[in-house]
């Protein structure tokens, strides 16, 4: 799973393979390329022609225009930069609980499948599930004040100031045990050595983790982090559309750009505009992406500097 | 594997499993909501939404079922097999191709592959909306396994690659030697190597296919082809007085995500172990 | 790993290739009745409100199929939130149901303005449309009519719960003064006066009905404002907010209303936590025998605030069948729509649902129950159900938005107008037939 992250330093025999006829590669790669292709490639350049016309006609940058402008479109980008930031959060959950699932061996396959459940609900039932919780006369209210916590006790979905805090604590709960799992397994891969030093040396149990296995699993850490970040940019509609009835309500607390998008194509009847907005979207992770093949080409070299 | 924990203090053992126990708490507890509100009455639920149900009441189940329960269930199966198969398929010859040969602009083709990863679905809709019309598609499964298929291959294909990439040179070499042809070595060397990884890749993809509601939503817009999640989103509307049904649609909606997990759990556990190991 | 640009370049001509696309056309029908086995398919809404009208609709369809047994009909009942999203999908794919549901006024006039519908005067006569309720003004469009009422919402009515009113020493109130005193007393005593739920939405658009309908003269003051002569900020159209911030002050809501939908929260009147409630005029008589009948329960307009001419009258829209534009059968679709509306039909609905048909030859006097009675009589003279006359991209992003906003205490009632007015303006750029649209549709 590492290797996912250093694709050019793990081609190493190339000098050997290169005798090998190049046409041939052709007819593996050529079918799944076809369907990334056909999928992808059609989507895009259709999109594209789409957010220039409007009604049948070419109208230039005018949709654009329309959309930039429109401060719930700025609101949901903000949004989703909201859930953004909620990343660290999320790899640092995952990371203390790796540890302690690590050190831990009483229990641990039952704790460690514990965390992981909720991973694999479905978003929809984990949205429903949520939707009763956090009722102002919900599961959560009820199980605070009858614990004396009374003053804990929020709208949680029902107040525009901590909807949207209240949904990323959902998104949190159920992919947290997927990060868990992937340190896990690759904390388990390292070799005990690194630590018998370290015991030796008498360092504790957070300056052993945060000093030797943090950077041991760097590489692990930057892939759950990018896979979570897409999570925050591109696939949260899930969550939103149940969690809020499709509205991304209360007021616009919980518009996501996705939402916008789908409104615009599917409620209000502007697919002009939703192809615009969704232009703006696929321009934004592609700068995503670029900044982090940067950043993560610097962590690499610097990793294999020291 | 050995353990390093030298010093058991029982303080640090103490709060390590007060943290777990806490997280185990968070983590389960709403499915404990779940599970035991679909046996409970609407009245039991909103009286004590937290103390376990007084009996089996199995209302809930039957209303949820006797919906269009079982056409969901069969659309969404069909939909996760033949897409999650197919990326399978077709993602381990694309990644055979990257990893074994050499060719112009491999590593920019892996990387437009790769960088396709971030898209978002929701920019796919509606130029794929209006394809699906165009090809009368619309409401078909087909349609919606080929898309999941294409959102899926990126990050398959780039996982296989490089795993592929890292299986030692000398075994597929005695096998050349042996006068086996590329596809033979495919098939009976590289392809029984990678069960772990093609585990891993299943489960990943498994989930998510079985989760997606966005696609799904627009594509499929008759009832008898909708999935699973349309169908229960559309459940929770219809039985927001009915909190038991809604419950026991939620449980049965991830009861086959418990099995699978349950059954594979070795081998995603294991696949994702092996990546690392062999990945480094 | 770089990006290489041929690499780029050599994906986007493929992308290009593949985007050369054909399109295909179809022929519209003759005109005489089809004699050839055909299919016909139905999407609707409506059991959520009129229950039994799922049972109805089958019946009608089982009838209509003896008599014409070379057609066969299909229905899908839709969600309450997914009925809209499922007809621009249709409409996108120009494929899907012959005969689609709308809600009343905007919600008939949109589809028709985009192409979606034919106009169902085309196939039906003058005479047989003038006796479907709510027609010409809400369906109607420079002399055609878009869309055929099916059944009357009489919108919408306060249901008041007298015994709970009694049993406080109370009334049911008829001014909106006395309706205060009523939350003033009943808070003081934890019982909500107004059960309401405005996670979904649509309540939003309810209240705007009842509170900011109460001030204007006719829709068509709806109308100027959406096209721009006069302003949402303007006290006529403005007044309503200041009042619902009122009731929100004087704890009139369950102070949950932002974290419930609708329909739960009415259930909070059925069991009897809440003295009054709003519902669906067509579910109206099913929620009195629910909550104890005529004896406990009495069904008001909202009371005036004010005293302009809508002021504490009932609001009236109704919900229609549509013809789509890509149907290959109009003439049978209208043809069934036309039986709907026969005396047996209109009878069978009454007696399946209880609601009210959108037609004027039902005999009122076969309604046994007082409440309904009154309920059926105040629609046939209803105030226009002014929601429906403004875009519904207005109702979703300023009403809707506002009123959780308001309730939630977040704005007060001078900032939700002004969005409301942004919104407004906003929408009058985005959407760029909308003013064109809203011009034709006054005239």
């Amino acid at each position: 799973m590492t290797s996912l992250l250093r694709p050019k330093l793990s081609g190493g025999n190339s000098n050997r393979r290169s005798a090998l006829p190049s046409r041939e590669a052709l007819y593996w790669i050529a079918p799944a390329c076809a369907v990334i292709i056909f999928i992808f490639g059609y989507s895009i350049v259709n999109l594209i022609t789409q957010s220039l016309r409007y009604d049948g006609d070419w109208v230039g940058f005018e949709n654009f225009s329309i959309v930039i402008s429109d401060p719930l479109f700025l609101v949901a980008l903000r949004h989703n930069l909201f859930l953004l930031s909620a990343v660290p959060i999320l790899v640092l959950i995952a990371f203390i609980l790796a540890i302690t699932l690590f050190e831990t061996r009483r229990g641990m396959r039952f704790y460690r499948s514990a965390v992981f459940l909720p991973y694999i609900l479905p978003i929809p039932v984990v949205a429903v599930i949520f939707g009763q919780i956090y009722q102002l006369n919900g599961v959560l209210n009820t199980f605070l004040s009858s614990i004396g916590l009374d003053f804990l006790i929020q709208d949680w979905l029902g107040d525009p100031d901590i909807a949207l805090g209240t949904m990323g604590s959902v998104i949190i709960w159920k992919e947290v045990g997927f990060g868990v799992i992937l340190m896990l397994a690759h904390l388990i891969s390292l070799p005990t050595e690194t630590y018998e030093a370290a015991k030796l040396d008498g360092a504790g149990f957070w300056r052993t983790h945060f000093v030797i296995t943090r950077p041991a699993i760097k590489t692990t850490l930057i892939f759950y982090a990018v896979i979570e970040s897409i999570t925050m940019v591109s696939w949260v509609f899930n969550y939103v559309y149940v969690m809020s009835n499709g509205l991304g309500g209360p007021g616009n607390a919980t518009m996501v750009s996705e939402l916008y998008i789908y409104r615009m194509a599917f409620q209000n009847n502007a697919p002009e505009l939703a192809a615009a907005a969704s232009v703006f979207l696929f321009a934004i992770t592609l700068i995503l992406l670029v900044a982090f093949f940067k950043i993560q080409r610097r962590s690499i070299s610097k990793t294999f500097r020291s | 594997m050995k353990k390093n924990t030298a010093r058991k203090l029982p303080i640090a053992a103490t709060l390590r499993y007060t943290l777990l126990s806490f997280m185990a708490f968070m983590a389960l507890a709403p499915v404990y909501v779940m599970v035991s509100g679909s046996f409970k009455t609407q009245k039991q639920f909103l009286d004590s939404p937290l103390s376990p149900p007084s009996g089996f009441n199995l209302g809930g189940y039957k209303s949820a079922w006797s919906d269009s329960f079982p056409t969901w269930l069969l659309n969404s199966f069909l939909i996760v097999t033949f897409s999650v198969i197919l990326t399978l398929a077709l993602a381990s010859l694309a990644a055979w191709g990257f990893a074994r040969f050499p060719f112009k602009g491999k590593e920019s083709l892996l990387a437009i592959i790769v960088s396709l990863m971030v898209v978002p679905p929701v920019v796919l809709l509606i130029p794929l909306f209006k394809l699906g019309v165009t090809l009368s598609l619309i409401s078909t499964l087909q349609i919606v396994v080929f898309i999941y298929m294409a959102l899926m291959l990126p990050f398959s294909i780039y996982m296989l690659t490089n795993y592929f990439k890292s299986i030692p040179e000398s075994i597929i070499e005695s096998a050349s030697i042996d006068g086996a042809s590329t596809f033979q070595i495919f098939r009976i060397i590289v392809l029984p190597l990678s069960g772990a990884p093609i585990a891993t890749l299943a489960v990943v993809n498994l989930l998510w296919a079985w989760n997606e509601l966005l696609l799904a939503l627009v594509f499929l817009q008759s009832n008898e082809k909708k999935t699973l999640m349309v169908g229960l989103t559309g459940f929770q509307s219809r039985y927001s007085l009915d909190i038991p049904t809604v419950m026991a649609g939620m449980s049965l909606a991830t009861l086959p995500l418990v099995v699978a997990y349950l059954f594979g759990q070795r081998y995603f556990i294991s696949g994702l172990t092996a990546g690392s190991t062999k990945g480094e | 790993m770089k990006l290489n640009k041929s690499a780029i370049v050599y994906s986007a001509v493929i992308a290009l290739l593949l985007t050369a696309c054909s399109s295909s056309s179809e022929d519209s029908a003759s005109d005489s009745f089809p004699t050839e086995d055909l299919t016909l398919n139905i999407s609707w809404w409506g059991e959520q409100e009129a229950p039994g009208a799922q049972k109805w609709l089958e019946e009608s369809i089982a009838l209509y199929q003896e008599k014409h047994p070379n057609v066969t009909i299909n229905h899908t009942l839709q969600t309450t939130d997914g009925l809209l999203p499922a007809f621009e999908a249709a409409a996108a794919a120009q494929a899907g149901p012959d005969i689609q549901y709308f809600w009343g006024a905007i919600y008939s006039q949109q589809p028709g303005w985009d192409g979606h519908i034919a106009p169902i005067s085309d196939y039906l006569s003058k005479d047989e449309l003038s006796n479907y309720i709510n027609a010409e003004v809400e369906s109607g469009f420079q002399g055609k009519i878009w869309t055929a009422p099916w059944y009357v919402n009489p919108s919408f009515p306060l249901l008041v719960r007298k015994d709970i009113l009694a049993a406080n020493g109370l009334a049911v109130p008829s001014t909106w003064d006395d309706l205060m005193k009523v939350c003033d007393v009943l808070s003081a005593k934890k019982i909500t006066t107004l059960a309401g739920g405005v996670k979904d939405g649509w309540f939003g658009g309810w209240i705007y009905s009842v509170l900011g309908g109460q001030s204007l003269d006719s829709q068509a003051d709806v109308i100027d404002a959406v096209v721009g002569n006069s302003k949402f900020t303007d006290p006529k159209h403005a007044k309503w907010w200041s009042k619902l911030e009122e009731s929100r002050d004087r704890k009139c809501w369950n102070n949950d209303i932002n974290s419930l939908e609708l329909y739960q929260a009415q259930q909070r009147f059925v069991d009897g936590k809440a003295a009054m409630t709003f519902t669906a005029g067509p579910d109206a008589p099913n929620f009195v025998k629910k909550a104890g009948g005529d004896e406990k329960v009495t069904i008001i307009a909202m009371p005036a605030w004010t005293d302009g001419p809508l002021a504490g009258k009932m609001g009236t829209t109704s919900h229609t069948f549509g013809i789509t534009k890509w149907s290959k059968y109009p003439q049978v679709a209208a043809d069934f729509i036309k039986f709907t509306h026969t005396t047996e039909r209109l009878n069978a609905w009454y007696a399946t649902t209880g609601s009210m048909p959108a037609d004027s030859r039902f005999d009122v006097s076969q309604v046994t129950s007082a409440s309904t009675k009154a309920l059926f009589e105040s629609a046939l003279d209803g105030a226009p159900y002014i929601e429906s006359f403004i875009p519904a991209q207005l109702d979703a992003d300023a009403i809707f938005k506002n009123v959780q906003l308001l309730l939630a205490g977040k704005v007060n009632a001078t900032q939700a107008a002004a969005d409301t007015q942004a919104i407004m303006e906003r929408l009058r750029i985005s959407d760029r037939k909308l003013v064109e649209n809203f011009t034709a549709w006054s005239k």
